[in-house]
């Protein structure tokens, strides 16, 4: 599942950080950027709804290859100049994070 | 006959027998001993510390039209050459090999021991004290308060010659930094860097550890917005510097859970950064209120964080003990009303260590 299929499949728009050839390797849906930090798994999609510089900066120290904001929320403008600059894609979703977790669950099924 | 020069360097620990003996017929002053990088600093401002650590002898040495003579070479052309160029001293050199050094003191004693139109390699100095190109500044400027030299070679990890540093380099090059640095202090935009992992970093050059190397970060009460920005920068840091990814990822854990825990829980406080070629170290240090309990601030959970915080995605009670988790050594100390001082140390393997 690369950023294109985490677009199309949440139903989102990439507003930032550019896009990656890099894939998931862990998904992560959390909004306590401690229990984030816990994780060790490799190239994270993270699925929050925090709409904050913090869930950018989170994602790049465990090297999340995306970051999901949920429900539409209007994210800052620093936020967006965050992910530029350490070149982590940002994605808003209109979808609940739960519903969000249940599509990608089913296209990493369908994937194999 | 060939001359080969003893050759002494910042990187070796020297008595002071071997200092005198290397400069024999010389005058050397010695202020202090060589120490270690950054020693007697105590006293100067941070900003400077972290400049004379971060900044390398490469960078303020002259690397290309080094005036030098040969073997061959007379001390009078020495000294024509000397009085051309306004320098103190030249070095003698052959293809990229360092042979002696003839300095004014030389080129007096062979003015008035008649000796002026001989060769160089019969007077030249050939016992020298050298800097390395990848030695932190501060060593260099150890090197000229400890010796009356006003000039050192500089050499490659091959022993070939790279360059030379003199005094008036050194101030060149640190004025133009701090110039910059307080640029960046009085709030210029943007110093917020590019991630370390994935290949995003530009990586000219092979990444080597630095003998040592040392930033401090402030972090500001409540100041949410710029909070992480220390902890991406130590993360930049140890990514230039080649280290593994793994390891990398819990430092840079530490680093970050410490940073906002000041940000959130402190009065405000420093995050300082240490980095050499076996190990990495995180010191957070804050300036109070300090913890009453820290055992039960240790455990998982347990947090005194209000609503505000937690609506930011933190105060979730993991942050001591996540640092605690990631590092090899973790030690806090912490008095009411004074402060808290927590320590994570990290060990490097050896095959990170600079060649």
């Amino acid at each position: 599942m690369n950023i294109t299929d985490i677009v199309k499949t949440l139903d989102g728009t990439l507003v930032a950080g550019g896009e990656s050839d890099r894939t998931v390797g862990t998904v992560v849906a959390n909004d306590l950027m401690s229990d984030v930090l816990l994780n060790d798994g490799d190239d994270i999609l993270l699925l929050t709804s925090l709409a904050s510089d913090q869930a950018i900066r989170t994602a790049n120290i465990v090297g999340a290859m995306c970051v999901v904001v949920h429900n539409a929320k209007p994210l800052p403008q620093t936020m967006c100049q965050v992910a530029d600059t350490l070149g982590i894609p940002l994605v808003s979703s209109p979808l609940s994070k739960y519903e969000s977790c249940v599509r990608i669950h089913d296209f990493l099924a369908k994937e194999g | 006959m060939e001359y080969r020069p003893t050759i002494l360097t910042g990187g070796e620990k020297l008595s002071d027998d071997q200092i005198m003996a290397a400069h024999e017929r010389k005058h050397v002053k010695r202020v202090s001993g060589p120490g270690l990088p950054g020693s007697g600093g105590q006293g100067e401002p941070l900003v400077i510390m972290e400049l004379l650590q971060r900044l390398r002898v490469k960078d303020v040495m002259r690397d290309h039209d080094i005036i030098s003579v040969v073997r061959t070479d007379t001390m009078h052309f020495a000294q024509n050459l000397m009085k051309r160029n306004h320098i103190s001293g030249v070095p003698v050199v052959e293809g990229k090999r360092l042979f002696g050094i003839v300095s004014i003191n030389d080129i007096i004693l062979a003015l008035e021991g008649g000796w002026i139109g001989e060769q160089c390699q019969k007077h030249m100095a050939t016992n020298l004290v050298v800097l390395e190109e990848d030695m932190p500044l501060a060593f260099a400027l150890k090197y000229f308060e400890n010796y009356i030299f006003g000039r050192f070679p500089v050499l490659n990890k091959e022993r070939d010659l790279v360059g030379i540093v003199s005094q008036r380099d050194v101030t060149r090059v640190l004025m133009r930094e701090l110039t910059n640095e307080l640029a960046r202090l009085e709030g210029a935009p943007g110093t917020e860097q590019q991630g370390a992992e994935h290949g995003q970093e530009s990586s000219k050059s092979e990444p080597v550890l630095p003998y040592y190397s040392m930033r401090q970060f402030v972090v500001v009460r409540n100041d949410l917005t710029n909070a992480g920005k220390a902890a991406n920068a130590i993360k930049k840091m140890l990514g230039d510097a080649g280290v593994e990814k793994k390891i990398i990822r819990r430092i840079a854990v530490a680093a970050y859970e410490l940073e906002i825990n000041i940000c959130i829980h402190s009065l405000g406080g420093s995050i300082t950064f240490i980095l050499d070629s076996h190990k990495a170290t995180v010191i957070a240090k804050d300036k109070g209120p300090g913890i009453k309990d820290v055992e039960w601030a240790l455990r998982d959970g347990t947090s005194t964080a209000n609503d505000w915080i937690r609506s930011m995605g933190f105060g979730a009670g993991m942050g001591l003990s996540n640092s605690k988790r990631v590092a090899d050594v973790f030690d806090i100390k912490s008095t009411v009303p004074t402060g808290t001082t927590v320590l994570c140390e990290f060990n490097l393997p050896e095959r990170g260590a600079a060649k």
